[in-house]
């Protein structure tokens, strides 16, 4: 038996040992996952269902405006064969490793990852500049993934070499494909490094169909000096769980995630773990949740401040917005200190648009739902440039139009309307 | 609207805030393109008549009718108020973060320009116009890219909303003490939009204490509100009158 094989033999006897996420587990009991066989497509051969098999392209790379070349090296590595398997895991923590409860009550999503992947993407991006360019000139790409089967676990690495600016656009939007409704199961694994004085600016679309399964898991080790900005733009799903870990290990390290969380009639949760282990690191937390109809939308904000991360500045905030129906709106913001010298904020609110901003909006000629699309597309571009600080990247991504489309999508009347 | 009939025309309107009884019986007439001042002390029920007509849902209208160029004005929503040719100012202008001014501004102008028949203003037409507006009225341009009343000081709040006003160019403004909070520039700034304004056909309902803004404004009449109803109406000297004597003293020269 070759041993590609054998580690995936190996992973879903880990799996089976262990068993799937508990229903107590706290990470995971505001919104219990599907089980383990969904994950692992067991059982999925649907005999009643005629559409051809998924062919998406999987991961696909695409240039933004003058990104200069020659600085990503991408090698798309076939988890089936055991000389690329090695080297697609190299180098990452096997799952459930850390000593990290929390990451322990994930440990089955990555052991049914492993089980799974068929295929990853491994992207290396700094390298050597041209003789033309210098070494701090931005790196522009665009990441985009298509399912390649019905139940998938695709996996990507990035590394993001020492004193390299970044700027990444990932896409996974089922909404804008017109032909493909076949539901989807997706079990995805992310994990980013990023050197010494590195930056990367990570914009991130997840737009999965009604009936799909999603669940994404990003881990991010940042080196010193570090830089990781995230600004996540999610819509829910039968079953949605975004869920980053973000280790600032190294002096200096600095972590931003900001996420709009768009769920009408469907399930999505926001998993986010800053883990502060060195002096002067500092982070923030910021989501913007919109439920309706019968949403079921949490947010799960933890913010770990180990012995001896002296000065580290931590922030959380959480704001949930009902925009009709009767959603279930969960803000979980928590703080775990364990250092003196730190400065740390947190808070959660949960309540409807401001009466008086609608108000003076409609008295201006706007109708209600122009009135309200407005304002909540406001605060959200508001959280993107708190995250980012940095307008002309905005402008460069097109994000007023991505909010606006988004929102639409979110408030617009009706069942078929939108699924967000 | 007839021709002999007034712009806006309320008849014995009442008006509820919460279990309170504000407006008693307010009745009150602007001709097309007149100009008219309310004055009255504070609580008289200055304010609740501009939300009223607004379409304010706080503010609930127990009785009385309210006709806007013909209309009933009471059975429309704020923002078809607002379409039918209502601006109403606001005394503090609530801010909306992340939404940028000039894109609030173009989208609510596109917005009445729709309902006028007219076709709706790309940015560039708009960002020419605002920008003009905001330099008659010393806004500074930077303030056309900031999130609406977002950090705003008190007088930018004004200045924003007169602003509004200029590029919305409605048939009726009710502006409330909208000279509140403005130095002297921005004062004569509120006169040269709304004698602008004037000359283009558009009425006024003007709250004001500022006795020098008043004048320079030269209303049609002069109307003073007392616990929710109209309890005189007189020119220019009422104005000065009350400005002399001040709101009790007139209340009980009017009594005897």
């Amino acid at each position: 038996m070759d041993s590609a094989r054998a580690d995936r033999l190996a992973a879903r006897h880990q799996l089976h040992t262990h068993g799937w996420i508990a229903r107590q587990a706290e990470a995971f009991r505001h919104l219990p996952p599907p089980a383990a066989a969904v994950w692992l497509g067991d059982g999925a051969d649907d005999p009643g269902c005629e559409a051809h098999p998924l062919a998406g392209a999987g991961w696909t790379l695409h240039p933004i405006g003058h990104s200069p070349q020659g600085r990503v090296d991408a090698r798309w590595l076939d988890a089936g064969d055991a000389e690329q398997r090695a080297e697609l895991w190299a180098g990452l923590p096997a799952p459930g490793a850390a000593a990290d409860a929390a990451d322990g009550d994930a440990a089955p999503f990555a052991w049914a990852h492993r089980a799974l992947c068929r295929q990853g993407l491994r992207l290396r991006i700094g390298g050597t500049p041209g003789a033309e360019r210098g070494p701090t000139e931005t790196v522009w790409l665009q990441l985009r993934h298509q399912p390649r089967s019905a139940v998938e676990a695709p996996l990507l690495v990035i590394e993001v070499l020492a004193g390299v600016h970044c700027v990444l656009v990932e896409t996974h939007d089922r909404q804008a494909m017109a032909c493909c409704r076949q539901p989807v199961v997706q079990n995805l694994q992310a994990h980013i490094v990023l050197g010494a004085g590195a930056t990367l600016q990570h914009l991130r679309i997840a737009a999965p169909g009604a009936a799909d399964c999603i669940a994404h898991h990003l881990h991010a080790r940042l080196g010193r000096g570090a830089r990781y900005a995230q600004a996540l733009l999610a819509s829910g799903s039968r079953y949605h769980l975004q869920r980053s870990v973000v280790d600032l290990q190294a002096e200096g390290a600095v972590a931003r995630s900001a996420a709009l969380l768009l769920a009408a009639d469907s399930t999505l949760e926001h998993q986010v773990r800053l883990l502060h282990g060195a002096a002067q690191t500092t982070s923030a937390i910021e989501d913007l949740a919109l439920a309706s109809g019968s949403a079921h939308a949490v947010v799960n904000a933890h913010t770990r401040i180990a012995p001896g991360a002296a000065q580290a500045d931590v922030r959380q905030r959480l704001v949930g917005i009902p925009t009709g129906g009767q959603p279930k709106l969960v803000l979980r913001p928590h703080l775990e200190i364990h250092h003196d010298q730190v400065q740390a904020a947190h808070g959660a609110t949960w309540g409807a648009l401001s009466d008086e901003a609608l108000f003076y909006a409609r008295q201006r000629g706007l109708d209600e739902r122009s009135a309200r699309s407005l304002i909540v597309q406001g605060m959200a571009g508001a959280l993107l440039q708190r995250c980012f600080d940095d307008e002309p990247l905005l402008q460069a991504l097109h994000t007023d139009r991505l909010l606006r489309e988004a929102v639409a999508r979110h408030l617009a009347p009706g069942p078929d309307a939108g699924h967000g | 609207m007839t021709a002999s009939e007034p712009l806006l025309h309320v008849r014995d309107l009442r008006v509820d805030v919460g279990d309170r009884n504000i407006l008693k019986s307010v009745s009150l007439a602007v001709p097309a393109g007149a100009l008219m001042v309310l004055m009255g002390a504070n609580g008289s029920g200055k304010s609740t008549l501009g939300l009223t007509l607004a379409g304010h849902p706080r503010y609930r209208v127990v009785g009385g009718s309210a006709r806007l160029a013909g209309q009933d004005l009471l059975a429309l929503s704020p923002e078809a108020r607002a379409r039918a040719g209502l601006f109403v100012s606001f005394q503090a202008p609530p801010e909306i973060p992340g939404v940028k001014n000039n894109l609030f501004m173009r989208t609510a102008l596109n917005a009445v320009r729709e309902a006028r028949g007219e076709p709706p203003l790309d940015a560039f037409d708009f960002l020419g116009d605002a920008r003009a507006a905001a330099a008659r009225l010393g806004l500074p341009e930077a303030m056309l890219a900031r999130p609406v009343n977002d950090g705003f000081s008190g007088g930018e709040r004004k200045r924003n909303e007169l602003l509004q006003l200029a590029l919305l160019r409605p048939r009726l403004a009710v502006l409330d003490e909208v000279d509140s909070g403005l130095d002297v520039d921005g004062v004569r700034a509120v006169v040269q939009l709304v004698q602008g304004l004037r000359a283009q056909g558009t009425a006024f309902l003007v709250v004001s204490h500022y006795q020098q803004l008043i004048e320079a404004l030269a209303p049609d009449a002069v109307l003073r509100l007392d616990q929710g109803c109209i309890a005189e109406t007189g020119s220019l000297a009422l104005a000065g009158d009350i400005a002399r004597t001040g709101f009790v003293r007139a209340a009980q020269v009017l009594e005897a």
